[in-house]
């Protein structure tokens, strides 16, 4: 098993405060105790060795949660420097001092190719945070700034660069100068960007400073926090925000007449960092193996965050091997689990043929393992049988796709064929579920019905060339007529599967009136008619009557008034429909009109 | 069933040979080991009146009646499918005058071999299951109809290999088709009979543009308007088991089922209600140890006489047309055991033919008195 091997009993033996997680396992066995241990401790080989084999697959296709593990190991190891800014005091002419805040802190980035000539300094930014006090113990207002900085050598180049500053505004007077910025949970988000102009103290502190006092701290250097204190002189000017290319900006524009009524006034600034990320770093993270002597390593293990110890517990639980894994990796398939919790998920979910017990102390995480009892033996072939002589169906997407296509190719000659299988008084009572009917074919082709249902859904696609080479290799019938189909026919794209007979059900209706006895001959051809139309029509719904009456009194007009009976058959027809409520008096208007206008027409070309 | 109203009772023949003819058998042929089913003398070509065809397994085979009892093997045709079992055979002609011979059997598929090129002239799919009769349309030799177990009765157009009309659905048979017949002289009628103990009568009148159109037709034999007819004109439930042959005679049908008879009787149609109707039966011919299904009889060309095969390998040859019915002659011989699936009789009836299960052709000779 993967991980670093922990010597077993004599280390689970030697440390009396493992109670809780840990069974005293005997250090002395008899010889035949020994062998039975040894026998159940085989049973852990066969499900790690489909374990393996699993991983070996996982490696070139990996699961999406592990994938998603991955990220979310990675993203928690990147440095970065959190920095935190508080105002300590404010100091300057007593009174007025009080009056500075609310302090807004931004992170700005000064705008180097000042369009406006009139500013002093245009600096982008993308969040503001309000300071409403100092601090001292109120939770209602808002202390301090929190900024989330590049890991330091990567701060360098924009320190070097000496464009960012952090800025401090304050307004003056009970007017909020920075009214087109809206707060949001004591941060400022810019909603819109109106030309915002107002007198107002700002300061800066250029982050070149820090970033050099950071890199002489050698605290910071070894993850620990940094703590600056600085004065920052607050002047007075006048303020502007405005939007450069969707992004938001202010610019400060000191006035000419400036009398430095404020200069005096100074803001001292608490600015602590420290590297986020490293705080989960215990010391030992920076050495390696080969430093450590080997007689502390099983106690330095247990200190390390990441490490779980698995204790595999066998012979009836009397004995276990243990073993440690680092970075909450799975044992199994070496997986890095982020968490304890994600290690718990992914055992769980994943490693299901055994059972888990999991500890956590303030000290370590361990997880206790033993096998199931039975489970495992469905899914695991027995001994003495060979996996190849075994029957199984293996069903792939991609895979059948190709069959289908040999199936076509190889023509008529194979056919799936049911045999008994041998193996069913050989094999023992694991075997005894799969030894019923197993249904083999000659190149292990999916039944002849599959096919057929496949080359009948190719057949829509038949804009695909490929799926036309298909439709050419087998003879095609005709649904109704079950005569063959020429090639042409089969390619077309007219589909008469749902057409009706209209010759045929015009016959049929014909006879069927024929059985009324009660009933004129007018009656019974005014009655086809009226089938005939709305079967070939296909007057469906209520709707389509008043549109059905005139294109009937349009379509049979001549031959109705050519007989006077069958149109009074016509005209009683229409006043039951009528008084169903399914024609109106209008439509019924018009379809008269149609009738008298063929009636003047016929009696003209007569006279 | 037909019900007898007080003095119309059918007329019952009497079993006691009346010796107007007698018959000799004048040769034996073991034709193969598969039995034969049908055998069938060429009555639509006067040329080759003499020329019969007999069907066994897989095999066609065509033969000539010689004078003195001899009988020759013009043409033998084998299914390239050894599988194929034809049940059935049927004489049919080209524009051109070529004989035809047709036959059908358990796969389905209607074989017409040319026998003048001697070569499959072609062959028509559309049946789904075995086709146990085809008949020919004497007054359009073009025309052949089929009965298959599939339940459906097909008319073809031999010539342009179309399937013009199928006679199924609705209306049609419950249970396979056995036998099927053309009207002699009403060529838009036809009898059907099978499984479902009925005899249908069938009407294309009101298809008959269809038939004509087949004629015709140049396009592709799978794109013509291929019509159903659901609804027979007339549907007789004259016997209570399998009816296995039915013949037209005259406006009369002859039928007969498993209960050791031919029955004659005529379908009485009610003008204004097609499909219902009456029977009247007017005779029966009683064939004794006929009482196995599929056992066919024959007639000469003007039906004057009828020839059927039993259980027993025997025959009874009775006069059709008078009443009482005559039995001609019954033929036996010793070492004739086999059940005789069909009989053929020639043009004027002097040669009777018939195929047995064992695989053997039969035929006799009528005795000239002297």
């Amino acid at each position: 098993m993967p991980g670093i091997p922990l010597v077993t009993r004599e280390t689970s033996c030697s440390r009396n405060a493992d109670q809780m997680c840990r069974v005293e396992s005997r250090v002395h066995l008899s010889e035949e105790e020994e062998i039975a241990a040894e026998e159940s401790l085989s049973l852990y080989c066969k499900p790690v060795e489909l374990y393996n084999i699993l991983q070996r697959r996982a490696i070139r296709n990996p699961l999406f949660l592990q994938r998603c593990l991955s990220y979310k190991i990675e993203t928690e190891h990147r440095r970065r420097i959190q920095m935190t800014i508080s105002i300590s005091r404010t100091s300057g002419g007593g009174g007025q001092a009080h009056n500075l805040f609310p302090v807004y802190v931004i992170l700005g980035r000064l705008v180097s190719d000042i369009a406006v000539a009139e500013f002093s300094g245009v600096y982008r930014f993308n969040r503001a945070c309000l300071l409403t006090g100092i601090n001292r113990g109120e939770c209602s207002s808002q202390v301090v700034a929190n900024f989330i900085l590049p890991e330091i050598n990567k701060l360098a180049v924009e320190a070097k660069a000496g464009s960012l500053a952090i800025l401090f505004v304050s307004h003056i007077g009970p007017t909020n100068t920075l009214s087109g910025v809206d707060s949001v949970d004591g941060s400022l988000y810019m909603a819109s960007v109106p030309a915002v102009a107002g007198y107002c103290l700002w300061g800066k502190i250029p982050l070149e400073s820090l970033y050099i006092s950071w890199q002489n701290s050698s605290n910071f250097g070894l993850g620990q926090r940094a703590e600056i204190m600085s004065t920052v002189d607050m002047r007075s000017c006048v303020l502007k925000t405005t939007c450069l290319d969707g992004e938001k900006c202010l610019g400060f524009q000191i006035p000419f007449n400036s009398d430095s009524m404020h200069t005096a006034q100074q803001v001292q600034v608490t600015i602590s960092a420290e590297e986020f990320g490293a705080r989960d770093k215990s010391p030992y993270d920076s050495y390696t193996y080969s430093v450590i002597p080997s007689s502390s390593l099983s106690h330095m293990i247990r200190l390390r965050a990441g490490n779980v110890i698995f204790n595999y517990r066998y012979y009836n639980n009397r004995l276990q091997k243990t073993e440690v894994t680092e970075d909450f990796s799975c044992p199994f398939c070496l997986i890095k689990c982020a968490s304890f919790k994600g290690l718990r998920c992914h055992l769980l979910s994943l490693h299901d043929l055994f059972n888990f017990e999991f500890w956590v102390t303030e000290e370590y995480q361990a997880v206790n393992v033993s096998t199931k009892a039975d489970v495992w033996r469905s899914e695991i072939i027995a001994d003495g049988i060979d996996p190849k002589q075994q029957t199984f169906f293996f069903r792939s997407r991609h895979l059948r796709r190709k069959k289908v296509k040999n199936v076509v190719q190889s023509g008529k000659h194979i056919h799936p064929f049911v045999v008994e299988s041998e193996y069913s008084d050989k094999a023992d009572d694991a075997q005894s579920s799969q030894g019923e009917k197993a249904l083999i074919s000659g190149h292990n082709v999916a039944p002849t019905m599959l096919q057929f249902a496949k080359t009948r859904k190719l057949s829509i696609e038949r804009a695909d060339l490929r799926h036309c080479n298909l439709l050419r290799k087998r003879q095609f019938f005709h649904s109704h007529r079950a005569q063959p189909m020429a090639l042409e026919q089969v390619l077309s794209d007219r589909d008469s599967e749902d057409e009706v007979d209209d010759d045929v059900a015009d016959l049929e209706d014909r006879r069927m009136l024929d059985d009324f006895v009660d009933v004129t001959k007018d009656e019974k051809q005014m009655m086809h008619m009226w089938n005939s139309f709305v079967r070939k029509q296909r007057v469906l719904a209520d709707g389509h009557i008043p549109w059905a009456c005139e294109a009937f009194s349009q379509l049979h007009g001549p031959n109705l008034v050519k007989t006077p009976a069958l149109l009074w058959c016509w005209r009683l027809f229409m006043i039951k429909l009528w008084n169903h409520g399914l024609l109106d008096a209008n439509s019924m208007n018009s379809c008269n009109i149609i009738l008298e206008r063929i009636h003047s027409e016929a009696s003209d070309s007569k006279s | 069933m037909a019900k007898y109203s007080l003095g119309s009772e059918p007329v019952v023949g009497s079993l006691t040979p009346s010796r107007k003819r007698e018959y000799r058998v004048t040769n034996r042929l073991q034709e193969g080991k598969r039995p034969l089913y049908a055998v069938v003398f060429n009555f639509i070509d006067s040329r080759y009146f003499n020329v019969f065809a007999t069907v066994g397994g897989n095999r066609v085979t065509v033969y000539q009646c010689l004078e003195g009892g001899v009988i020759a093997v013009l043409q033998s045709y084998v299914d390239e499918d050894k599988d194929e079992s034809f049940y059935t055979v049927s004489w049919a002609f080209n524009v051109d005058g070529s004989p035809f011979v047709v036959a059908g059997g358990i796969n389905g598929i209607i074989r017409v071999i040319d026998a003048g090129s001697e070569k499959i002239y072609k062959s028509f799919v559309g049946h789904g299951d075995s086709i146990n009769e085809i008949r020919t349309q004497p007054l359009k030799p073009s025309l052949v109809i089929s009965a298959s177990k599939d339940e459906s009765v097909r008319l073809w157009n031999v010539h342009t290999g179309i399937c013009i009309l199928v006679f199924a659905g609705a209306g049609g048979h419950r249970n396979e088709v056995l036998s099927v017949d053309f009207h002699p002289s009403d060529i838009y009628r036809i009898a059907s009979c099978g499984m479902d103990n009925t005899v249908k009568i069938w009407s294309m009148k009101e298809f008959w543009t269809y038939v004509e159109k087949s004629f015709t037709w140049t396009d592709l034999p799978s794109k013509f308007p291929t019509k159903y007819v659901q609804f027979p004109v007339f549907i007789a439930s004259v016997h209570s088991n399998y009816v296995d042959c039915s013949r037209w005679l005259g406006d009369f049908i002859l039928s007969k089922s498993v209960d050791n008879e031919i029955v004659l009787w005529e379908p009485k149609m009610k003008e204004q209600s097609p499909g219902e109707g009456t029977v009247d039966i007017l005779q029966k011919y009683p064939v004794p140890e006929c009482d196995i299904w599929f056992i066919k009889f024959s007639c000469d060309f003007h039906y004057n006489a009828a020839a059927i095969g039993n259980r027993e390998g025997k025959i009874f040859v009775w006069e059709l047309q008078s009443s009482p019915p005559v039995l001609i002659a019954r033929l036996s011989h010793a070492q004739s055991k086999s059940p005789i699936r069909q009989t053929a009789m020639s043009f004027d009836g002097s040669i009777i033919l018939s195929c047995c299960e064992d695989g053997t052709i039969w035929r006799w000779d009528v005795m000239t008195t002297s």
